[in-house]
């Protein structure tokens, strides 16, 4: 007896689902495709939010930053569940094993005396600013228009979360296991003069209806206080006998670098926008004018705290960053005239 | 392959039907002319006359991920032509002759 083997091909009615194939054509789509492009809810709404009646339950009209079609955008990192947790567990395992390895040595509780000081009362209060840029993300996963730009938000808010845990760990193994440095950077947070400007900004920002709006000021302060606390202060550290500053911070720097892949591509299609651009434009720019001053104002502050306690040269640092900054900004043509 | 008009030949590659390889796929499609993809249970061929090029930077554009052109070999289960070139930011399979 003898068999024959055979393959017998059955063709599939459809490659995939049919909201996909109209918008992409008829091949299969990526898993990030299929839980993330046409998902949301255009219509069929029963009743408006009791709490905002002017308003349908979801739709465009929550933000006065627009795009045509954000179905059309798309995260450059193609996060959805299980990527991002992935990721995020890669993430904090390799933190993780960081702080062990400072724990172990005690390397934390050992820092030099103004390392030490600055760590404790300037960087782990900033887990109080993560704590509200989390508020002002997850405005974004509620609000957003286009499932594609809701989850990205969903997932910087989770973020931001993340970011505060890995300081109040930070916190937790410089005072060798104990909570004794978190209540005092609370205190910090809230009448530390050098904080007192980014608690300002937060706190305002708290307040802005639109959550597009809040995003992107938050942003303008992101880029600056990371270029600051986290970019500048490693190489500082590194060169000051404070390694173990360093070996934490990378990995806040690396987040924000992955954090800005998303946010710049977004800023980039609301710019871009073919209907909704000049409008985006004109709005984002009357952002910056009101908001930039703030930023360099907190930023500054912060960076004279920073002097104060390991005597580096931070105001320079921050003058510089805040030129990068307003640099990119004209070149986004966000910022008309330069100033005199 | 032997109708009279196969002056024209096709190179083409044999890859793994998974996620990853679809944003291979796509990379393809988007750099090459005259792609002809044919998908099968498990495997998508793509064929395109004379030459083919995969481009390590849309690769990574559309799997939103850095991908290094080693990792080709990873999807890759069977190609026809020749492997002209194979560095860092492309790969190219072409027939030299």
């Amino acid at each position: 007896m003898q068999y024959e083997l055979r393959t017998q091909v059955v063709d599939q009615r459809r490659a995939t689902f049919s909201y996909l194939a109209e918008r992409l054509g008829d091949k299969p789509a990526t898993r990030y495709e299929e839980g993330s492009v046409g998902i949301q809810p255009k219509e069929n709404f029963h009743y408006r939010p009791l709490w905002a009646p002017d308003h349908e339950l979801y739709g465009a009209d929550w933000s006065a930053v627009r795009l045509t079609d954000p179905d059309e955008f798309r995260d450059p990192r193609q996060y959805y569940y299980a990527p991002y947790v992935s990721k995020r567990a890669e993430m904090h395992d390799a933190f993780g094993k960081t702080i062990d390895y400072l724990d172990e040595r005690g390397l934390l509780a050992k820092l030099p005396e103004p390392w030490g000081r600055l760590l404790a009362e300037i960087v782990l209060p900033l887990r109080h600013y993560e704590s509200g840029a989390q508020l002002l993300t997850v405005l974004g996963s509620r609000f957003a228009h286009g499932t594609t730009v809701a989850q990205c938000c969903t997932y910087a808010a989770f973020d931001r979360v993340g970011n505060a845990q890995l300081l109040s760990r930070v916190g937790i193994s410089q005072a060798e296991g104990s909570d004794a440095l978190l209540e005092p950077a609370k205190q910090s947070w809230l009448e530390d003069e050098a904080l007192q400007g980014l608690r300002r900004m937060v706190e305002e920002l708290l307040l802005e209806p639109d959550w597009a709006v809040g995003l992107f000021s938050l942003d303008l302060l992101d880029r600056a206080v990371y270029g600051l606390v986290y970019r500048h202060l490693d190489t500082v550290a590194l060169l000051d006998g404070a390694g173990a500053y360093s070996l934490i911070i990378q990995h806040l720097t690396n987040w924000f670098a992955d954090h800005r892949r998303w946010l710049d591509a977004l800023v980039s299609a609301w710019l871009a926008d073919p209907e909704h651009g000049e409008g985006n434009r004109a709005l984002l720019a009357q952002v910056v004018t009101s908001r930039l001053p703030q930023v360099r104002e907190a930023v500054t502050a912060l960076a004279r705290g920073i002097d104060d306690r390991i005597g580096d040269d931070g105001a320079a640092a921050a003058a510089e960053i805040l030129d990068g900054l307003r640099t990119g900004l004209v070149e986004q043509g966000l910022i008309q005239e330069e100033p005199a | 392959m032997t109708t009279p008009e196969a002056r024209v030949r096709m190179v083409g590659v044999d890859l793994q039907e998974n996620d990853d390889s679809r944003g291979i796929v796509d990379a393809l499609e988007e750099d090459n002319e005259g792609v002809v993809i044919s998908r099968m249970p498990g495997l998508v061929r793509v064929q395109c006359p004379h030459r083919l090029v995969i481009n390590q930077a849309s690769v990574e554009r559309h799997l939103g991920r850095p991908w290094e052109t080693q990792e080709f070999q990873l999807s890759i289960v069977s190609y026809f032509g020749h492997i002209d070139d194979w560095d860092d930011d492309q790969v190219v399979v072409a027939w030299d002759h």
